[in-house]
């Protein structure tokens, strides 16, 4: 075993570091406490007494099972569940305008979109999205301008067959209409991450059009 | 009725009941403990078969029926095979001397303790050949544990299933039970206190249950001895193993907590057993969801510098409270 | 040359000697398929150990290089999925650290508050998974077991009321924080920490007196204070041999200065001495998070607008090194920026990778059962070791 590069000697602690934190780092010692002796027999015993106290108090106390197919668990409002797509509220066309910023933004690569171009706004030709492959780190919902890809608060995608999990646009719109919206969209995170008033010399990024 | 039977199959009757109740008394026993460990550490347990997952025994026993049995290529194949059996065997036996009630038991022999002792650490023949003929290290490493612990924990078992014996001045079961009519030994002062905690580690140890599972130990030879066993053979161990400590639940039963004494009419009385018994079985059961394991040589020197003397000078001044108390 | 590390190699004798080899791993209850210790044992005492990883390498530094700023936060969760806020926290202090970019004291507070619950889900699993190796899935160990899991439940419960996800979450982004606390979290996140802070004191009943218990962590697996300096080992381990070593005290990033705790400290360097040191920690973290949440402040939790498009965040030619101090010890991330909108190369540094590499020197001349808890003390989550 060739040891040739030791690590460095961490930083001295005894040495004034911090500033802040009145307390000092300080050593417990080595003995603990009540432990001592644990082969004095009266020791032994409180000790056996106490743990299997410890048991017996939670053999009285309510199981936290949650029987899942026939109950179910109330999911908070940020869930982030199964991908799906929206119409507009107003409209009831479909939001999703085929710009791919969300195909661009996938870390795993799982969206694919083409776009359509009409004369008044664009459409999705095809959406697909391989959610056997997804993260759910709801990186598309974040970017998407016109909030058309939204998650679900579900995470109902148990199949027998993979290729059930890659979801085309017309799935991904039923599942929009099947489930329960979470409360994220793009435009909500976006309004929620933004500072109110960017310094906007300091940025290093290209604005890029971003308002909060 | 029994007479137009022939006398060896009058015989054969009992045991047979005998044998069946305690193969069905197992498959319920591993709900009971899966329940109440379940319980004990928050959860429901087993719930889907049947209502409130009664019927969960049943589904595993035949789970295991149709399991494939493999036996592995380099094991020796007659010693691999012959195991279950051997260790099934003693298991069962001890139920033979056994009285569930006055006169209600299998063989009430004059000197039924010693046969349940003697029987009862037969197992181990069993637990050896499963881990030597398996040909796995894992299976080889826990044989040899199971030696060392088993025979280690035997005699603080003997020493403290004794105790009674003396105070009851009869090897023979049904007499100790008789004898505690008056008063239980499990609360003659002191001595009998005492017996039942020994008793009680002992069989923890010789049962093979946390803290002392060192024999299974999953987290470090996978399941020990059993480890390649699969199928029907694995059920006949897990069954042998289940029978044992039920039948050292009984023998606790027995032997300190008034066998079958207890309020109400006399028929009821194989009912006190069996719900003494299961009081002790969840005595063990909690304990057992309770502890993390010790180590071989831990629990090898538990047994011969503490338990084995403490044991001994129970004995001892049992003998001499006995013989002092006769004298007076 | 240390002394223990002769013993670690041995030559295998397969010729019929009083050696065993014996493989714990890969597939072995302890080390489900992610690690294999190849033990040569003399009866039950292990003569050497050969630990082998890399079952669970994902390309992690490589798969950095081709995701831009605004991605690889909500991938560095995959490296310590156990921890998974340590990583993401380790990587964007690195990328702010080149770019200079400020954080606002709202994100930095946020911050430590998930670290810190981090922290404390963190060693509730370790407890767990501990106690199981040392006490059988069937057994008092699986007890603690649910135990644990049952407390730790509730922090994700708060960490999907907060992001929505339980296991890997993108809470952190370069300039900040993704998410803000909705409404009624601080109030569930006080009631949730006071409610595990008197928790931890029945493990510590169930645990810390209990003889059983006390026998098998205690002189296990001693790491000597010297042994600790030259392997660099990190975290509750170094901690627990006696040196007083925590970056958020010696190196205070994100506001850590203006809080008050204590650094536990043991000197035994066994495994006790880990627990106590990590049982001290749980109490310090719910400490941390009780005053933050005192004096979270309003304001912004990003200096930079939300995520628009993929390449949004570019960083300035550099690179830096930042570090933080993870449930498991010191996660650090070495980052080369080139101007573009990926870094140009990325290093982690692992706290289970260092601290595992303790495990040849400690474990001979120990039982066979005291390696499951040697390295149940140790804590790798090998996620971080093989990244």
């Amino acid at each position: 075993m060739s040891n040739a590069t030791l690590p460095t000697r961490p930083i001295n602690p005894t040495s004034p570091t911090s500033p802040g934190g009145s307390e000092r780092t300080r050593a417990t010692g080595t003995t603990p406490t009540r432990a001592a002796s644990p082969t004095n027999p009266v020791t032994i015993v409180r000790a056996v007494a106490k743990a299997m106290w410890v048991t017996l108090v939670n053999l009285f106390r309510k199981p936290i099972t949650v029987h899942y197919p026939d109950q179910e668990r109330t999911y908070p409002d940020r869930y982030r569940g199964l991908l799906a797509l929206v119409y507009e509220k107003d409209t009831g066309e479909e939001a999703c305008i085929g710009c791919r910023l969300c195909e661009y933004v996938c870390p795993p690569a799982v969206i694919k979109v083409e776009m359509l171009k009409s004369e008044k706004r664009n459409y999705a030709k095809s959406f697909s999205l391989e959610l056997y492959a997804c993260e759910f780190c709801e990186l598309c919902v974040q970017v998407c301008p016109t909030d058309a890809i939204v998650m679900m608060k579900s995470f109902d995608l148990a199949t027998a067959d993979r290729r059930e999990m890659l979801l085309d646009k017309d799935r991904l719109h039923a599942i929009g209409l099947q489930y329960q919206q979470s409360w994220a969209t793009g435009n909500l995170l976006r309004a929620m991450q933004g500072p109110p008033k960017m310094a906007r010399a300091e940025e290093h990024a290209k604005p890029a059009g971003s308002d909060a | 009725m029994t007479a137009a039977l022939p006398s060896w199959l009058v015989a054969l009757i009992g045991p047979f009941i005998v044998l069946n109740a305690v193969i069905g008394m197992v498959t319920y026993v591993t709900l009971l403990e899966r329940k109440f460990a379940a319980r004990m550490q928050s959860r429901i347990g087993p719930y889907r078969v049947g209502p409130h997952g009664l019927l969960q025994p049943i589904a595993d026993a035949l789970k295991l029926m149709m399991k494939e049995d493999i036996v592995p290529r380099t094991a020796d194949r007659r010693v691999y095979n012959l195991a279950p059996i051997v260790f099934l065997i003693p298991c069962m036996l001890i139920f033979a001397t056994i009285p569930f009630a006055p006169g209600l038991g299998v063989a009430d022999l004059n000197i039924g303790i010693l046969f349940f002792l003697a029987v009862s650490s037969m197992e181990i023949v069993g637990l050896f050949m499963a881990g030597w003929g398996s040909n796995n290290k894992y299976a080889l490493l826990s044989a040899m544990r199971a030696v060392n612990q088993i025979i280690s924990y035997d005699l603080p078992f003997i020493f403290a299933a004794l105790v009674p014996v003396l105070l009851a001045g009869s090897l023979k079961l049904s007499d100790i039970a008789s004898a505690q009519a008056g008063l239980w030994f499990a609360f003659y002062p002191v001595i009998g206190q005492l017996a039942f905690v020994f008793f009680i580690v002992s069989t923890l140890a010789a049962e093979n249950r946390v803290p002392f599972d060192i024999l299974e130990a999953e987290s470090e030879l996978v399941a020990g001895f059993r480890v390649e066993y699969s199928g029907m053979k694995f059920a006949l161990i897990q069954l042998g193993e289940y029978a044992h400590i039920i039948g050292s639940s009984f023998l606790g039963a027995v032997l300190f907590l008034g066998a079958w004494a207890g309020p109400g009419p006399e028929w009821l009385g194989p009912l006190w057993l069996l719900l003494k018994a299961m009081f002790l079985f969840l005595l063990i059961t909690w304990v057992r969801w309770s502890f993390v394991r010790i180590r071989v040589d831990q629990i090898l020197t538990l047994s011969w510098k503490v338990l084995m003397p403490a044991t001994l000078l129970l004995l001892i001044s049992t003998a001499i409270v006995v013989v002092w108390r006769a004298g007076v | 040359m240390l002394e223990t590390a002769k013993t670690s190699r041995v030559e295998f004798d397969y010729s019929g000697g009083e050696r065993l080899m014996m493989n714990m791993g890969p597939q072995h209850p302890s080390a489900h398929g992610v690690f294999r210790a190849i033990l040569t044992l003399e009866g039950e005492t292990i003569a050497g150990v050969d630990a082998v990883i890399g079952y669970l390498h994902r390309c992690h530094e490589k798969l950095s290089e081709t995701l831009t700023y605004a991605q690889y936060p909500s991938i560095a969760s995959k490296t310590d999925y156990v921890a998974a806020m340590t990583s993401e926290f380790a990587y964007v202090l690195a990328a702010e650290q080149i770019g200079k970019i400020e954080v606002p004291k709202r994100a930095q507070y946020l911050r430590v508050i998930m670290a810190e619950l981090q922290r404390v889900a963190s060693h509730l699993l370790w407890l767990g998974t501990w106690c199981m190796d040392m006490g059988g899935a069937l057994g008092g160990g699986a007890t603690v077991f649910l135990y644990c899991i049952r407390e730790r439940e509730m922090i994700l419960d708060l960490f999907e009321m907060l992001v929505g996800a339980r296991l890997l979450y993108g809470f952190y982004q370069v300039g900040g924080t993704r998410y803000d606390i909705p409404e009624g979290w601080e109030r569930k996140c006080r009631e949730t920490i006071d409610f595990i802070d008197q928790r931890i004191g029945e493990y510590d009943a169930l645990l810390e007196d209990n003889p059983f218990f006390f026998a098998r962590a205690k002189g296990v697996g001693v790491i000597s204070r010297e042994l600790a300096e030259d392997v660099g080992i990190a975290g509750p381990l170094l901690r627990g041999s006696g040196i007083a070593f925590d970056l958020r005290r010696a190196a205070p990033y994100s506001s850590y200065e203006d809080f008050t705790f204590n650094v536990p400290v043991e000197t035994a360097g066994d495994c006790f001495a880990r627990y106590r040191v990590r049982m001290v920690e749980f109490r310090e973290s719910i400490k941390i998070v009780r005053q933050v949440l005192d004096r979270l402040p309003p304001g912004p939790i990003s200096s930079r607008p939300g995520l628009k498009s993929v390449a949004q965040i570019r960083i300035p030619k550099g690179e830096a090194y930042a570090r933080v101090e993870g449930p498991r010890g010191e996660v650090g991330c070495y980052l080369v920026a080139d101007g573009s909108a990926k870094p140009y190369r990325m290093k982690w540094r692992g706290a289970s990778f260092s601290n595992l590499s303790v495990l040849p020197h400690i474990i001979p001349g120990h039982k066979v059962a005291d390696v499951v808890a040697i390295m149940g003390s140790v804590d790798p989550v090998f996620g971080e070791v093989d990244r």
